[in-house]
């Protein structure tokens, strides 16, 4: 974990309200990994806290974020140009690891929340692991990612709530469909919270004993564990932090 | 090569920038990034005699060139804190102070009692904004300010006490004066002013908790002349805070006639803001030709 000054390469539109941005490191940061995110300053001095946002891929010299431009300090983010300097701590969080036996993979991915899920196929290309997502968006224009899913899973099914693009459901009645045929041995989500609501509440009506990993998003203060601001409740009563504990969670450990 | 130490209530701090509680846990995290021996002092989490698991989330927000928080003093108890990271502290070089705070004189006493000899100093938060009984209502009258720190003092044997003053009050002056009535070692202030921001879309307060406290760069004028007016109500030390975030903003606070300052949201900003600021504050005196920090301190002079 480290603070540097990063440079943006590339920041583009790629779906309604939602930008990929690419920025070069100044130095090697050991430890980036699927699951993992960064914590990007969003460009000026108005905007006193820094955005945690999700890894979508990387490279050596490099780390590509997607982000919703959804308020004023992602408005301005998304104004930023090849060639400006942001800050950012990284990497953050724990990240999703995946087991020697765990060989069938499930995503189950919506809206922004399909980048992580594209971070673990980045990942984990290659490794002899299967993957079978289920990608749900609101609508045709919000859909990004397509080729990223078509190409590194066994089977993709993207979908959308209005029925625009794919069938008209959402990712977890998706999953759900082709629970039994894809026989994950671990699920992997990362989407809106009532997505990953109906995601554990469809495992526990199913009596679905697959392990399930989640990655939360809270407003983070710090966004490396010290001021206390992203909390969630854990089932056994007490809280967890976003930012150092998670994001990703076991489903079972946390209140959604 | 300019001398950063000041000295305050006995305590000899290596320079006067200390992370103000709240922002920076018990400094583990940010340790991680820099060696915190490096930092004047450490303020920790807000301490109770009890875990606290806080308020819900959304737990902060930002407005133009601030921020609102409203954790609600989760903290994992003062005996958590005893067991599990004043040793990690211990092995620093900086002066560590314990934020504490309770619902009622008897709190205060008993978790300033618990504490005596343990730690540096105490700084009495008697003015957390963010929970109903986070001692805000001792720290809005002058009388409530006497009484409460009378009540700390008086469980304390050895470590000094810091009072850390709210902005939301009538008078700063006057419950700076009441602190060292009161028997406060040191002051320190602003602690957050309240504030509110609303998200349009569903006619809600952003913050679950509705209000929250506003830090951060835009608050730090307001912070200075409060600090200014506390030091000419007192002659007990006080430590300046309140959008601190370069050398040059804890200097305004040093001539207004803090002995020292805290720096809390800046951490978010940037997580090296304390040693820039420490580096800030070597270079602006030695090209000022001032040799001590300490020179400074209330230096300034008023208009006409």
């Amino acid at each position: 974990m480290k603070e540097l000054r990063v440079t943006v390469r590339e920041n583009v539109p790629v779906a309604q309200n939602v930008f990929r941005l690419t920025f070069s490191l100044p130095e090697p940061v050991e430890g980036l990994r699927c699951g993992r995110f960064v914590d990007l300053s969003v460009g000026d001095g108005a905007h006193l806290l820094r955005r945690p946002i999700a890894i979508c891929a990387y490279t050596a010299d490099s780390v590509t974020v997607c982000y919703q431009c959804k308020g004023a300090g992602t408005r301005r983010l998304a104004a930023c140009k090849e060639g400006d300097a942001l800050t950012c701590v990284l990497p953050l969080g724990n990240g999703f690891v995946l087991r020697e036996e765990e060989r069938r993979v499930a995503l189950v991915g919506g809206g922004v929340g399909v980048f992580p899920m594209i971070s673990v196929l980045k990942e984990y290309a290659g490794s002899g692991k299967t993957f079978y997502s289920y990608i749900g968006f609101r609508t045709k224009a919000a859909v990004c990612g397509e080729e990223a899913f078509r190409a590194g899973s066994e089977r993709a099914v993207l979908v959308t709530d209005d029925g625009s693009f794919g069938e008209k459901k959402n990712a977890v009645e998706a999953f759900f469909d082709d629970l039994s045929a894809a026989k994950p041995d671990v699920i992997l989500s990362c989407g809106p919270a009532p997505m990953l609501r109906a995601l554990k509440a469809g495992l526990a009506e199913r009596g679905v004993r697959t392990p399930c990993y989640v990655s939360l998003e809270e407003r983070m203060g710090c966004g490396i564990g010290a001021c206390l601001v992203c909390v969630c409740d854990l089932e056994n009563g007490e809280h967890a932090r976003v930012c150092k504990d998670g994001p990703v969670f076991a489903i079972g450990e946390v209140k959604l | 090569m300019v001398d950063l130490r000041v000295e305050l209530c006995g305590v000899p701090f290596k320079n006067p920038v200390i992370a103000a509680s709240g922002t920076f846990g018990f400094g583990k995290e940010f340790n991680e990034i820099y060696d915190i021996g490096v930092l004047g002092g450490v303020s920790t989490k807000g301490l109770t005699l009890e875990p606290r698991l806080g308020n819900p989330t959304p737990r902060i927000a930002e407005g133009y060139g601030v921020i609102l928080n409203a954790v609600g003093l989760q903290n994992p108890g003062v005996e958590e804190f005893l067991r599990d990271d004043l040793p990690f502290l211990r092995e620093k070089d900086t002066v560590i102070i314990a934020n504490v705070a309770g619902r009622t004189l008897d709190d205060y006493a008993a978790i300033c009692a618990r504490l005596d000899g343990l730690v540096d100093m105490i700084e009495l938060n008697i003015s957390c904004p963010n929970v109903k009984c986070g001692g805000m209502a001792f720290g809005i009258r002058p009388e409530s300010v006497r009484e409460v720190t009378r009540a700390a003092k008086g469980a304390l044997k050895t470590t000094p006490l810091i009072v850390k003053l709210s902005p939301n009050v009538e008078s700063i002056a006057a419950n700076a004066a009441a602190a060292q009535e009161g028997g406060a070692d040191c002051l320190s202030l602003i602690n957050t002013l309240t504030g509110m921001v609303i998200d349009l879309e569903r006619r809600r307060p952003l913050l679950a908790n509705n209000t929250g406290g506003v830090s951060g760069a835009g608050i730090r004028p307001i912070a200075v002349r409060m600090v200014f007016e506390a030091c000419n109500a007192v002659t007990i030390p006080v430590i300046g805070m309140g959008g601190i975030t370069c050398a040059e903003d804890a200097l305004e606070f040093i001539m207004a006639g803090a002995a020292a300052v805290q720096v809390g949201t800046a951490n978010f900003t940037d997580t090296l803001a304390m040693p820039r600021i420490i580096e800030g504050l070597h270079a602006w005196l030695d090209r000022h030709n001032v040799r001590s920090v300490a020179e400074l301190r209330g230096t300034l002079r008023l208009n006409g």
